[in-house]
């Protein structure tokens, strides 16, 4: 029986496939013969559905990558939303989640290597969009932990709100979002050469949030991220930052309701 | 939100509703504009699942729909894929319809799936035996996974098939007599595919079985001029054309009053605008198909 | 117990004693109505038609010599911090 319908929905599949080649951009225009139309009537028709595809998903793209289209202008990302659907179009139908490849794809993308930064920022408005779309979790209330043993502190995990998510860059690049932000009224200078820059995104309700991290307080949420006891992610913390305040950072994270367990 | 003893069905009234998008929610939020029911793309608001669930976008629409009947439009499951449907997809369709507990439930007569790439758009089917086929299992398929019965819209399309042996109206006919889905009937489309495609729309209508008919939409196009052949695009950006609101009220005529939708989804207008044309749509129901006087039951 | 433990002890104590007003803050509010509602990744159903007079394009190739567009950047907005980078923008084909 299965061998059968698997044979009986071949021809559909065939032509979806062939279809689907004509839309992306590498058909061989046989589908002319499949609508009985005449060739360049064929032709303007199937225009309609390339321009559909292409022109929606990168019109997905651009919205959930406004600084990055800001950085590069209009065209450049329009064409560079049409090369990177062509490579990596959408595998699930909810578009909430397309567009993770995008900053990869902008990072090995000959005509972008002039903004070496690109990359990271798309990786921040990628995580910004995880964050916004990540499911709801009750914080941490650090009142529940105050009759923790002190023996006992140093081998505590914490589990992190599903929004939490961390991006680090040789580039300022909390600070480029921020300058291209369209309620940012004043002009404001980015130095480049700033240096690394290490952000957090969260969010504690319905609003996504960002915040920059110093390297000792990026090595403790990465450590916890991570699975590493409260011990271990604050010596890590404290190698990366010689003056690092244990103290201050949770006190900092516990108020952001970055946590949402602790063990 | 803790607490929150959940959503109960509410059916969708035989009234105007308009298709709620992006720009009008905040103005939903705010306040309660006056409109009978609303629809809204099932895939924009798959969020992740669990029992905290959802994230911002699930919880406006909970705080709307607590207020408003809400009908589940999809747009990615493709009814048409030669390859049948994917299970995944239509899990987290039924985690949001448990969720919000729409009054309908209703995807297209089309396919944007195939071979694991989905391509955003409602691709037209050759209407034969084998598509046929593969429709209606992908039809049970749903229903039986939704648990509930689906409306197929017609589509809207651009190239037809030398290969097609059966007529639109008659494929989608016996889609919903094989799978008893109901049939959302987009008056639009017809008027679109029948100009691309040079058929009369009336005789479209009266192969379409009437009982069958849950709801109506209603929406505006765009004439392009393509290389001198004026090509009718489905944009639903423009208020609804003339020749359409002749159809509707053909439709009307042949159906009796039904839910009637307003999609405008490119260059979208004010809310006033929009709730202007579904005022429009309600007068329309209301002087051909007015509800029976009441007061005479024994 | 060693001096590092206690320390942790210490400090997750401190953080404790004043952390928790900030959970009230309004953004971290559990309202719907106070988040801007974000447009990003919508599925839809209309076709594009405002575009139509480039319908057709040819798809960009970049490898092959068909590429003529650089970045515009964003000096202006920037305060022409971004100008270091510039100078090594890929030359348009003539």
């Amino acid at each position: 029986m299965r061998c059968v319908r698997t044979l009986r929905s071949a021809m559909l599949r065939d032509f979806q496939r062939a279809f689907r080649r004509d839309l992306l951009g590498d058909g061989d225009g046989d589908l002319a013969a499949f609508t009985g139309m005449a060739p360049d009537q064929a032709a303007r028709r199937m225009r309609i559905y390339r321009n559909n595809v292409q022109g929606s998903l990168a019109g997905v793209l651009a919205s959930a990558f406004p600084v990055v289209e800001r950085l590069v202008g209009k065209a450049f990302f329009r064409a560079a939303a049409r090369a990177f659907v062509e490579r990596h179009p959408p595998t699930v139908p909810q578009l909430s989640v397309y567009g993770a490849d995008l900053p990869g794809f902008l990072a090995g993308f000959p005509p972008a290597r002039t903004l070496p930064y690109l990359a990271d920022v798309a990786r921040l408005e990628w995580a910004r969009i995880e964050a916004y779309f990540a499911g709801d979790a009750a914080p941490l209330d650090p009142a529940g932990l105050s009759s923790i043993d002190p023996a006992d502190a140093a081998g505590l995990t914490f589990r992190l709100h599903p929004a939490v998510r961390l991006v680090a860059s040789p580039f300022p690049v909390q600070r480029i979002w921020q300058a291209n932000q369209p309620d940012h009224g004043t002009v404001s200078k980015v130095d480049l050469q700033a240096g690394v820059e290490r952000v957090l995104v969260f969010r504690p309700a319905m609003t996504v949030l960002a915040h920059v991290l110093s390297a000792g307080d990026f090595a403790l949420v990465q450590g916890i991220a991570a699975g590493a006891t409260l011990g271990s992610a604050a010596a890590a913390a404290i190698e990366a930052e010689p003056g690092f305040s244990l103290q201050q950072a949770l006190a900092d994270h516990f108020s952001r309701a970055i946590f949402t367990d602790a063990a | 939100m803790d607490g929150d003893p959940g959503l109960t069905a509410a059916p969708i009234p035989a009234e105007a509703g308009i298709g709620l998008r992006h720009p009008h929610v905040a103005a939903f939020l705010a306040g309660r504009p006056a409109i009978g029911w609303i629809e809204v793309h099932s895939e924009n608001y798959l969020m992740p699942v669990g029992p905290r669930g959802g994230g911002p976008r699930l919880k406006q629409l909970e705080a709307i729909r607590r207020d408003y009947p809400l009908s589940c439009h999809g747009v990615g499951l493709s009814l048409g894929s030669a390859e049948g449907l994917d299970d995944a997809h239509l899990t987290r369709l039924r985690a949001l319809f448990d969720r919000v507990q729409p009054g309908l439930v209703s995807e297209h007569l089309a396919w944007s799936v195939t071979g694991g790439v989905y391509l955003n758009d409602l691709l037209p089917l050759p209407y034969t035996d084998e598509a046929l086929g593969v429709v209606c299992r992908n039809v049970d398929r749903a229903q039986e996974a939704f648990a509930r019965q689906v409306l197929v819209e017609n589509p809207s399309s651009y190239i037809g098939f030398a290969g097609s042996t059966i007529a639109e109206w008659q494929f989608l006919a016996e889609v919903s007599r094989r799978t008893g889905c109901g049939i959302l009937l987009d008056v639009n489309n017809i008027h679109v595919s029948a100009h691309n495609h040079g058929f009369d729309p009336e005789p479209y209508l009266d192969a379409i079985p009437p009982e069958a008919v849950g709801e109506i939409h209603i929406a505006g196009h765009f004439v392009a001029s393509l290389d001198g052949e004026t090509v009718l695009i489905d944009d639903h950006g423009a208020s609804v054309d003339p020749a359409v609101w002749r159809l509707f009220r053909s439709a009307l005529a042949r159906l009796g009053r039904r839910p009637v939708l307003v999609e405008w989804d490119t260059n979208i207008p004010a809310l006033p605008v929009l709730l202007a044309e579904a005022d429009k749509a309600q007068a329309i129901l209301d002087a051909l198909c007015p509800y029976p006087a009441v007061g005479h039951v024994a | 117990m060693t001096a590092k433990t206690l320390s942790v002890a210490a400090a997750l104590a401190g953080a404790i004693s004043v952390a928790g007003m900030a959970l009230s803050l309004p953004a971290y509010a559990d309202n719907e109505k106070c988040y801007g509602v974000a447009k990003a990744g919508e599925n839809d159903c209309a076709n594009e038609a405002g575009s139509h007079s480039c319908a057709g394009q040819s798809t960009v190739d970049y490898d092959g010599g068909e590429w003529q567009l650089v970045p515009a950047g964003s000096c202006e907005e920037m305060g022409g911090s971004l100008e270091p980078f510039e100078g090594v923008n890929p030359t348009p084909p003539a």
